[in-house]
């Protein structure tokens, strides 16, 4: 059998198999079984199946037609909001194949759209309600204006709790004949919480590196996936050498290719561990949440993320040599 | 070596001078009567664009009539009376050095401010009454009136601009005798951008020879870079150098302004001129952050009076900063963003690819792939590549492709 990447391989295909998320799916096989669906919003953490039961709901509701019936799009990849109307436009204009009246648009990361984008989504959405359902999932619902909240049903995920993590992951270790330790488990535990798409991958690039999966494998997998830049660079900058912060920053950058906001987010983690807190007088750290939060919404606002990530650089730099 | 090569190769000959066989002849004519004893006008006026051969004529007819050559800047006899004495002297008393004759050289006359200073046209119109000696007055706009009255004492010879053939002859010559190997395309380039002034393009071909044996195409692209480098190392140094933040805004008045290059180019540069005072710095972060905001929000509002914010942010707001150490002289550099983002595009191109072919069979954006799934594969590729590569072939990814993006 050819080899791919366990979260595909090890996706649910029904409703059934889901993982955890009991309530969401009992409501959904009603949906199914009345052959009749509001728009949905699925909202919650990364990891925890909204796409996937956006995608076992539309299997079952249209058997073996399913891939003719939905439209999938990814809101941080499609060039902006008339990309996504075309788009949505194009495709609501065929009628649906099969039984059931409309067909299903899955918008992912929709709330990675800005509520200009969001309300001529809304727009569309009503122009199209006759013959297509959507299916919007979010990290956040309050980042998705109430106009859309309240046109469609929401479905809060939960992170998934420890015991199904681990039976999931004990499973997959089972099929794929990987022997895997108890602290093996803990340490994966540990790093993904609730997110089973990261604990799934830890798991396969561990099992990847050693026969058995330890304690020991996984940290050395976690040590190679989290680039050592984003400490060294917070190190530097707490320091006062601003300079070699900002070389650091552009590997970040240009060699990994990093989002501006995902190399805020990790300099969030960095400055918030015991280990860097407690380096720091109490006062400091609120100043420092309020500088990394003002950067988050200067780069929200369009900001260039260089500029933008410099000069919260220079601002940690002088905050920490007592300026 | 270092000598600029307008010095070096400076004509010997007059034979040598590059183009404008007329003047050379007209001046040859006129110096021969003047040594022969006979000058008509006692005093010839050289016009013409900057880097025709003006002075080199002079330079080189000096040499090969074994003339004495005594040379000024029109512009400085009139502030330095030693000068004026130095010039009379010379004008009316025989050489010094035993040579049979000599000839006096006065650059750039029509640099004389009459205004400020009246009497120095005055002075010249003197000397050619005096002289004894063949004076020689070049310009380039001779038609300026306060020179009216110089121009009827003066033979007058101009000066065209070179020809683009005539220039890249002497530009190969120069490379010939430098031992460089140089395209023809590239010389002719060279001489094209330098609409006719010679000293122009001898400089330009030292510039981008420098360190090299061999020119190419690409060198000369970077040439035009440079001119344009050079402008926005003086707008950066007008901003960051203020002597007050109200000094900064001037650049404002700069026709064509790039501003979205300016501040890449001021991000790029203000660590280097502030530090180590990273009160200044973060200030002038600040300032240079919120320029960006104000002009983001212009650009996607199209609230076009936004911008006047934003510019004055990235100005008076950057000189602003606080607790700025004094001012001392740092090579700035070109922003390395700017230049990483160009090396690295083929890099994320096929990372892109990469990361979409993965994203949709995966159900995510291809931001997520790069962050959360990318890194993965780098560690299974890192431990065990042929398994990595038969994971990446079920996204239809050659391994050749992936290989590509693997970190050295």
């Amino acid at each position: 059998m050819s080899e791919t990447l366990w979260i595909e391989k090890y996706r649910p295909k029904t409703l059934d198999e889901m993982i955890d998320q009991e309530e969401v799916v009992a409501r959904l096989k009603d949906f199914v079984k009345e052959k009749s669906l509001p728009h949905l919003l699925f909202a919650g953490p990364p990891g925890t199946g909204k796409t996937t039961a956006a995608l076992c709901l539309a299997r079952e509701l249209y058997g073996e037609h399913w891939r003719d019936n939905i439209l999938e799009l990814n809101a941080s990849d499609e060039r902006g909001i008339d990309v996504i109307r075309r788009r949505i436009k194009d495709y609501a204009r065929t009628m649906p194949v099969g039984e059931v009246p409309f067909k299903l648009i899955i918008l992912d990361e929709a709330d990675n759209m800005t509520s200009d984008a969001q309300q001529a989504l809304r727009r569309t959405m009503e122009l199209y309600s006759r013959s297509t359902r959507f299916c919007l999932i979010a990290n956040y619902v309050s980042k998705i204006i109430e106009p859309i909240q309240s046109r469609c049903a929401i479905f809060r995920f939960q992170p998934i709790p420890r015991e199904a993590v681990l039976e999931r992951l004990k499973f997959i270790a089972e099929s794929e004949n990987v022997k895997i330790t108890e602290d093996g488990l803990d340490a994966i535990w540990e790093e993904s919480q609730g997110d089973l798409r990261k604990a799934i991958n830890i798991l396969q690039a561990a099992s990847a590196l050693d026969e058995v999966v330890t304690e020991d494998v996984v940290y050395k997998v976690l040590g190679k996936i989290t680039p050592s830049e984003v400490r060294e660079m917070v190190n530097l900058a707490l320091q006062g050498d601003f300079l070699k912060a900002r070389e650091k920053l552009r590997v970040l950058l240009y060699s990994y290719g990093l989002s501006g906001l995902d190399v805020l987010k990790s300099i969030y983690r960095e400055v918030m561990s015991p280990k860097v807190l407690s380096q720091m007088p109490n006062h400091m750290q609120a100043e420092l949440i309020e500088l990394i939060g003002e950067t988050n919404f200067r780069i929200v606002e369009g900001g260039d993320d260089e500029i933008q990530l410099c000069a919260l650089l220079a601002k940690i730099a002088l905050k920490a040599k007592g300026g | 070596m270092s000598i600029p090569w307008v010095e070096k190769y400076r004509p010997a000959r007059i034979q040598d001078v590059a183009g404008n066989d007329e003047a050379k002849k007209a001046f040859v004519a006129w110096l021969n009567k003047w040594l022969a004893g006979k000058p008509g006008k006692k005093a010839a006026l050289l016009y013409g664009p900057p880097g025709t051969g003006k002075t080199s004529l002079v330079h080189a007819a000096a040499r090969q009539y074994d003339l004495e050559l005594l040379e000024a800047n029109a512009s400085d006899v009139r502030n330095s009376a030693a000068l004026e004495r130095r010039i009379w002297r010379a004008l009316t008393e025989s050489s010094l050095f035993g040579k049979r004759a000599k000839i006096i050289l006065l650059d750039e006359v029509d640099g004389i401010n009459p205004r400020e200073d009246a009497g120095g046209l005055a002075m010249i119109l003197k000397f050619i009454e005096n002289t004894r000696y063949p004076l020689v007055l070049t310009a380039n706009d001779p038609w300026d009136p306060k020179l009216r009255t110089l121009r009827d004492k003066c033979l007058l010879i101009r000066f065209k601009p070179l020809g683009i053939r005539i220039i890249t002859s002497v530009l190969a010559s120069i490379c010939k005798k430098e031992g460089i190997f140089c395209d023809y395309q590239v010389l002719r380039a060279i001489a094209e951008k330098c609409k006719g002034d010679l000293r122009a393009a001898i400089n330009d071909l030292q510039a981008i020879a420098f360190g090299k044996k061999r020119i190419t195409l690409e060198d000369l692209d970077m040439l035009g870079y440079r001119a344009k480098q050079a402008d926005m190392f003086e707008i950066v140094r007008m901003v960051l150098a203020a002597r007050s933040p109200e000094h900064a805004r001037s650049v404002l008045s700069l026709p064509s302004l790039d501003y979205e290059m300016l501040m890449q180019w001021l991000s790029e540069n203000i660590p280097h001129q502030y530090a180590p005072s990273l009160q200044a710095i973060a200030d002038a972060y600040d300032a240079l952050s919120l320029a960006d905001i104000f002009l983001q929000r212009a650009k996607r509002t199209n609230e076009w009076s936004l911008l006047s914010y934003a510019l004055n942010l990235m100005t008076v707001g950057v000189a602003s900063a606080r607790d700025k150490p004094k001012f001392r002289f740092v090579k700035y550099s070109f922003p390395q963003k700017i230049r990483l983002l160009s090396q690295t595009k083929k890099y994320r191109e096929i990372r892109k690819r990469i990361a979409s072919a993965i994203a949709r069979k995966c159900h995510v954006s291809t931001r997520t792939v790069i962050r959360d799934i990318l890194p993965f594969l780098f560690v299974i590729y890192e431990a065990d590549a042929k398994l990595a590569e038969e994971i990446v072939k079920s996204f239809d990814i050659s391994p050749k492709t992936f290989r590509a993006i693997i970190k050295q």
